[in-house]
């Protein structure tokens, strides 16, 4: 078997681990699920009429909801992303991380084991977020593969924020620092972003701010795959604003994982 | 599967290992010894000695600042993977998985040491039944006590048949029937199997039982090696206790550190006389206090323990984090109550 068969296998092994661990703590996954999908309930409520101004309208949108959905998918996956971290403190503080960094497995394998544990428990819980808005009456206007490209963004997305959870787990070795952390940084990303009110229609300064914030571009991805139409260029800036903040959290976390075994 | 060294030298050699940690703190300094293959080797000192450093380096949890250090014939520093792949190890922090059961958690060390997944579920239900853990292969590891929970961590450390294995406080939390089993079962794999042990312990008077051969470090500083027997010798086989009232014991022991077979006095209430021969002794000396008016009111004859010995090179026992009052008599050095060598 090669290495990278060897790792690979190991990945899958891995993931397979933390994600029977997830299963066996349903009310962790519940918590993370629920705040999106009462977020969704209530925020397409209250501003409902805001739907219906000529605004909104005008910029394509057809309901606060559809506009909505996509936000608080996001929302969902900023949240497994936050457990992630916590799990990586757990794991260092039964002595579990250095059981496996004792094992003859690389370094890769234990973080792809993570990583894919984390990708489908985000995609899992995005697709629930979005069954659930199309309950409600939302559609996807751009069809299944609208939807899929929708869940997609946010799970890189989601693996993106993961990182940095797991980046400050790692150097803080801490989890009330990881959470309060990890907290303090979910909800300025998602305010700083499309996430509630159309970029076009905020103060310039809090545009510039979002075209800085990752997040803001799954958002209104999503939000013009919902709602308007896709848009290959906005695409193709999504993937980049993802590729560039994933090389500035990947390595680091992965230096830091690294560091802790020494 | 059984890992196996790639060579005949000793299962571990250490040479001139150091560990600085930022401050700057020296946490090991100049630390040399070797065990030999299929030894059991206890590794003793008082809390923040160096001891748990010293493992960590030799599983690769950590890096060494200056020395080398070889497990299984493969450099420590240099060639990771192969330490990895012929040692076990079982830390202080106990390394399972909460949320997995006991077979769930052999298994996946069993896997991550290369075992297909047929192979390690059945070794996981081998080493489990070796170490009467059969019974809670499919509880949850976190509904478990402290007690099977290390022995659990123990079949993890087991189950792919290492070479050399690594055990930080193994009889931590355990209860005396299931420490002797824990010890029993050490010494079957030492003598049967020819698995080389590394531990620390803080229960010297099962190390002098176990081990073939220990080590104590103080202070980051490795101060003797040797057989139980050879230590204890070396410290004067014999003691006696002895009653003295107040005012005459300083000057008893001056007197009895004065005679030629006596090997060390220990100041203390009782003061403590290590000799070659209790029995012998006790005349003698028992005629040279009684020359000087010195009263005893009471004497106790024993053997020395490694505790002693522990003693004697770290000044204060095992779990005290206090040197021990008065161990001085020239025995000991003055600032910290403590002799290297």
């Amino acid at each position: 078997m090669s290495t990278l068969q060897r790792d690979a296998k190991l990945v899958v092994f891995l993931g397979g681990r933390n994600l029977v661990k997830s299963m066996r703590t349903p009310m962790l996954i519940m918590v993370s699920l629920l705040q999106p999908v009462i977020w969704l309930l209530l925020f397409s409520q209250i501003f409902r009429s805001l739907g219906d101004t000529e605004q909104f309208r005008s910029l394509g949108y057809h309901s606060y909801l559809e506009f909505l959905a996509p936000g608080m998918i996001v929302l969902s996956v900023l949240f497994s992303a936050l457990q992630s971290g916590m799990a990586t403190v757990t794991d260092i503080d039964t002595g579990m991380m250095d059981k496996l960094a004792s094992s003859p497995i690389r370094r890769v394998a234990i973080l792809g084991g993570r990583a894919w544990a984390d990708a489908i428990t985000m995609l899992a819980q995005a697709v629930i977020v979005l069954v659930v808005a199309l309950a409600m009456g939302a559609r996807v206007r751009t069809g299944l593969p609208g939807a899929l490209l929708l869940l997609v963004f946010a799970t890189l997305f989601g693996l993106v924020w993961a990182s940095l959870s797991n980046l400050i787990a790692l150097r803080t070795r801490n989890a009330e620092l990881t959470m309060v952390l990890g907290l303090f940084l979910t909800l300025p990303v998602l305010f700083l972003s499309s996430a509630f009110f159309p970029l076009s229609l905020q103060p310039q300064w809090l545009q510039t701010v979002a075209h800085a914030n990752p997040a803001s571009y799954v958002i209104t991805t999503g939000q013009q795959l919902m709602s308007t139409g896709n848009s290959w260029s906005q695409d193709l800036r999504t993937l980049v604003a993802l590729g560039v903040a994933g090389l500035v959290f990947v390595p680091a976390a992965i230096r830091a994982f690294r560091s802790t075994a020494h | 599967m059984r890992s196996s060294p790639a060579h005949r030298g000793p299962a571990i050699e250490v040479t001139d290992l150091a560990k600085v940690y930022p401050g700057p703190n020296v946490a090991l300094k100049d630390v040399s010894f070797a065990v030999k293959q299929g030894e059991m080797f206890g590794f003793l000192g008082p809390n923040g000695s160096g001891k748990t450093t010293t493992v960590r380096i030799l599983v690769t949890l950590l890096q060494m600042t200056a020395g080398v250090a070889r497990v299984g014939g493969y450099d420590v520093a240099r060639e990771q993977d192969r330490v990895r792949e012929v040692i076990g190890w079982a830390g202080q922090s106990i390394g399972i998985d909460d949320d997995l059961t006991g077979a769930e958690n052999v298994a996946l060390q069993a896997m991550l040491h290369g075992l297909s997944h047929g192979d390690a579920w059945s070794r996981a239900a081998e080493v489990l039944d070796e170490l009467s853990l059969t019974e809670v292969a499919d509880e949850r590891a976190g509904r478990l006590s402290g007690g099977l929970r290390r022995r659990l961590d123990l079949a993890t450390a087991l189950v792919h048949r290492p070479a050399v294995l690594f055990l930080d406080e193994p009889t931590t939390g355990l209860d005396p029937q299931s420490r002797a089993a824990l010890w029993e079962h050490l010494r079957g794999l030492s003598r049967n199997e020819g698995t080389t042990i590394f531990l620390t312990t803080q229960h010297l008077e099962e190390a002098d039982l176990a081990c073939d051969r220990v080590a104590i470090i103080d202070g980051g500083h490795l101060v003797t090696v040797g057989t139980p027997a050879a230590l204890k010798e070396d410290v004067g086989e014999g003691r006696l206790k002895m009653v003295i009232p107040d005012a005459d014991r300083a000057r008893a022991a001056r007197v009895l550190e004065a005679c030629s077979w006596v090997i060390r006095v220990q100041l203390g209430d009782p003061l403590v006389v290590y000799v070659r021969d209790a029995t012998a002794s006790l005349p003698p000396l028992l005629q040279r206090l009684s020359e000087e008016g010195i009263d005893v009111a009471a004497i106790e004859q024993s053997q020395a323990t490694l505790n002693d010995v522990f003693l004697r090179y770290t000044g204060r026992l095992p779990r005290t984090e206090a040197p021990v009052s008065g161990a001085t008599s020239g025995i000991f050095a003055a600032a910290h109550g403590r002799r290297r060598r």
